[in-house]
């Protein structure tokens, strides 16, 4: 063992040796440049891996995609074109049938389902979290094991409780949900399926919605109101402070910016919504035989880019930089405000 | 003394986390076999009769001749002890690991009693014996008496218990501590009723949160008729009751196997390659001074406010004919696992957080190494990353959930090349796309679709139960979402 211990010792420094007699040699003939790298030629090694995917997948697409908004009749399979056009992709997005404007009164549109989602499930899902957290900030025992199932649709799978969603959903039998309602004597409903009717499907899409969007916001914040100072509640218990004042006015202030900041993003990721209809609703983003869709706008994109028509990529990219824009608007107001940080 | 009988628990401790893991390995070889037995029942020579699953065997096993319930009910047993006792073996190992001899508590030893019991009721006797011969052990460290100590102590806390209410019943008060024990007494119910009205609000939401959960593991395991023809499905189900040859079905029939070897495929290279990346972009950029660092840097974070989708479009063309030629050139050329890790490789949002990580470490260590002549390959792989390990484990378990659950892009590329781009289907995808309807007709077979959702959620509570400390820690603290 020792000898094998030696022999691989004197092997290193053989190699070593070698190396350091290269170095020198180099060194020597004003060629040290080779050896004695740069600090920024470090750099570049450690940052090339990340640096080329990136470069690829990420800078370049977003380039492209300009690129690709000004093209007409674009067509990936050969790389041809029509013709350029300034916007006339954007034209075309914004005026197809049931982006903006619904294409009759029974339809819907793209745009409305977005801020249908955008405007009942955030508000909703923040109220219920910041309820949530405040209840779990209140109790010691247990509170481990609630945190731990508030937590658990965090790590989910989108999809698969999608599935579940629309089969607890069934109106025909085995639901679940029209079974618990028959207890109460309420008659069986068509969530989901043929002849559901708009607002019962879009019900189902913001209930999973919530449920989807609860584990991270509870997290959040439970963590802030656990930051707060504990200073505050016991100033104001010696005032004698009723709990609902509490949570008004120490509690929501106090956390204001955490609040401001998961409005944003969760309303940007309520924009993004996409995985939730195609689980629950399937391919064609609405329930069977019915006049209305409930696509939203990333449901829009992802039909640009599975229908490979030429010209339908300009569009996706069109579409897509109108959300980006959307985002970025949201996110220059969330800078601006949490700049003034006006929480109290 | 004390260190003698510390090292005593803790031996004793090593030994039943021993035998736990001996127990673990046999439910799996247990529940290996009889999974492995159960029959699927044949229409004829090559088709499975999927609509009727349920039917009535009698298998040889080791165990004698054993009916169809009886073998689900075993399986049913099999998969309930898997699932308490793998994570319990992982807390116990990483607890006695760890423990200081302050740790060593009343409670302490109450929570070895608390586990022996549950030892017991997955019958591991051995584990059980030695848990509560361990958890006197415990008590005798941390209150120094043992066994009969505990016995000759219950009568006096008895006494203390019931001492107390006699002493309540006090002797005539005037009015003003009347008063303030009226208030107090007001005070309490207050209290009490607010107390119980945020545990039933907390009750409420938490059965909110579990329903979908449970009534997918219940459906899984039920037979066609009651899952989808059943205008009054049970909601209870009992072991024997428990179709576990669905599994089968969808492990096998419905290539349910295929997809998740894949998905592991990719998830194992694109947690690789992104583990990697990330370690050296991030130290470049928390440690190294270069030009144009800050920059590089404000321009990737900003790139994190894009919408996937604006990138999916051209990383489509890219990785397509004209591109990388990695989809949609025909059967011979189409690298689809090419396509699904690479562009997975690396992740700003990981990078950002790994490098705050980087960051507050003291600069003087690194330092101390470079006049040590500690090149930056060694000090990275010798000091940042045993002292980050906890960061890149995280990263690790969301970066296999990530993939685990990815969606969007591989549907994307498997759609091309219609057949055979479904051999690369992934789990999300193929629960999404793969037909589920009962051979021959339109009806769907939900019992085999929800097995198929239970197959893919399963695994990630597993993982989060184990993990869980690292994966809410890591997105506490990065404030992101993965």
């Amino acid at each position: 063992m020792n000898k094998l211990k030696n022999a691989l010792w004197s092997a290193r420094n053989a190699v070593k040796g070698f190396f350091g007699r290269i170095r020198d040699f180099l060194v020597d003939h004003k060629l040290g440049f080779l050896v004695n790298w740069p600090r920024w030629f470090k750099a570049v090694v450690y940052l090339s891996p990340a640096m080329i995917l990136l470069g690829i997948f990420t800078f370049y697409p977003i380039v492209n995609a300009f690129r690709l908004v000004v093209y007409e009749g674009y067509n990936s399979a050969d790389g041809s074109i029509t013709g350029y056009t300034l916007f006339g992709n954007f034209i075309n997005v914004i005026t197809e049938d049931n982006f903006i404007i619904p294409s009759s009164h029974t339809q819907s549109s793209v745009m409305i389902n977005t801020l249908v989602i955008v405007f009942v499930s955030v508000p909703l899902s923040m109220i219920i979290a910041l309820l949530i957290a405040t209840a779990l900030n209140s109790i010691k025992p247990l509170k481990g094991f609630f945190q731990t199932v508030y937590f658990l649709p965090y790590v989910t799978n989108a999809i698969t409780i999608g599935l579940v969603f629309a089969y607890m959903f069934r109106s025909g039998s085995a639901g679940l949900v029209n079974k618990m309602l028959g207890v109460f004597g309420v008659d069986p409903v068509i969530w989901v399926e043929r002849g559901a009717t708009y607002w019962k499907a879009m019900f189902v899409l913001i209930l999973y919605g919530i449920w989807a969007a609860l584990a991270f916001k509870i997290m959040v914040f439970l963590t802030s109101i656990q930051g707060i100072d504990k200073q505050y509640y016991q100033a104001a218990a010696i005032d004698g402070t009723p709990k609902s004042r509490i949570f008004s006015k120490i509690t929501v202030p106090l956390i204001s910016p955490m609040i401001f900041y998961i409005l944003i993003t969760s309303v940007i990721g309520a924009f993004k919504t996409y995985n939730s209809v195609i689980a629950i609703f399937g391919n064609t983003g609405t329930p069977a035989g019915a006049t209305y869709t409930l696509k939203t706008i990333v449901f829009y994109i992802y039909d640009y880019l599975n229908n490979a028509t030429p010209g339908n990529l300009s569009l996706a990219a069109a579409s897509s930089i109108v959300l980006f824009a959307i985002i970025l608007l949201l996110t220059l107001v969330q800078m601006q405000v949490g700049k003034k940080r006006v929480h109290y | 003394m004390k260190n003698q009988l510390f090292a005593k628990t803790n031996r004793l401790e090593w030994i039943t986390v021993g035998i736990d893991l001996l127990f673990v390995i046999l439910y799996i070889v247990g529940f290996l076999y009889f999974f492995g037995i159960v029959e699927l029942p044949m229409l004829n020579d090559t088709t499975i009769d999927l609509a009727n699953l349920d039917q009535n065997y009698v298998y040889q096993t080791f165990l004698g001749e054993l009916e169809s319930p009886q073998l689900n009910g075993i399986i049913s047993l099999l998969v309930i002890f898997m699932t308490v006792s793998v994570p319990l073996l992982v807390i116990h190992f990483k607890k006695v690991k760890n423990i200081i001899i302050y740790e060593v508590s009343p409670g302490f030893a109450a929570t070895k009693f608390f586990y022996g019991v549950i030892n017991l009721l997955s019958l591991n006797p051995f584990s059980a014996a030695l848990r509560f011969y361990n958890t006197f052990v415990a008590l005798q460290l941390a209150k120094g008496y043992g066994f009969k100590g505990f016995l000759k102590s219950i009568g006096p806390w008895l006494k203390k218990v019931t001492a107390k209410k006699v002493q309540e019943e006090d002797n005539e008060d005037d009015e003003d501590t009347l008063l303030l024990k009226k208030n107090i007494r007001r005070q309490t119910a207050v209290h009490a009723t607010r107390m119980t009205l945020t545990y039933f609000f907390l009750i409420v939401m938490a059965v909110f949160i579990i329903i979908p959960f449970y009534w997918m593991i219940v459906t899984s395991l039920k037979d066609f008729y009651d899952s989808t023809v059943n205008p009054n499905p049970s909601i209870f189900i009992g072991l024997q009751d428990m179709q576990w040859v669905n599994y089968k079905a969808v492990l096998q029939e419905l290539n349910f196997g295929v997809y998740i070897k894949n998905t592991l495929i990719v998830a194992f290279f694109s947690t690789i390659g992104t583990i990697i990346t990330t370690i050296f972009a991030s130290y470049a950029f928390a440690k190294l001074e270069f030009k144009g660092r800050e920059t590089i840097f404000s321009i990737m974070i900003m790139t994190m406010m894009i919408p996937g989708e604006l990138y999916i479009i051209t990383n489509f063309i890219t990785v397509s004919k004209n591109g990388f030629g990695w989809i949609g050139g025909g059967a011979v050329t189409d690298t689809y696992f090419l396509a699904m890790i690479v562009p997975f490789m690396t992740s700003i949002s990981y990078i950002f957080f790994l490098r705050q990580n980087f960051k507050q470490i003291p600069e003087s260590l690194y330092k101390a190494a470079r006049v040590d002549g500690c090149s930056d390959f060694k000090y990275l792989t010798r000091v940042m990353i045993p002292i980050a390990s906890p960061t890149i484990f995280t990263i690790t378990i969301l970066n296999v959930i990530g993939s685990w659950n990815a969606f969007i892009w591989p549907r994307l590329i498997t759609a091309v090349g219609g057949t055979e781009g479904q051999n690369y289907w992934l789990i999300s995808v193929a629960l999404r796309d793969a037909n589920f309807n009962l051979p021959g007709g339109d009806r769907i077979m939900y019992n085999l679709q929800i097995a198929a959702s239970a197959l893919v959620t399963v695994p990630l509570i597993l993982v989060f139960f184990t993990f869980r400390k690292y994966i809410m820690n890591g997105i506490g603290r990065s404030g992101t979402k993965g």
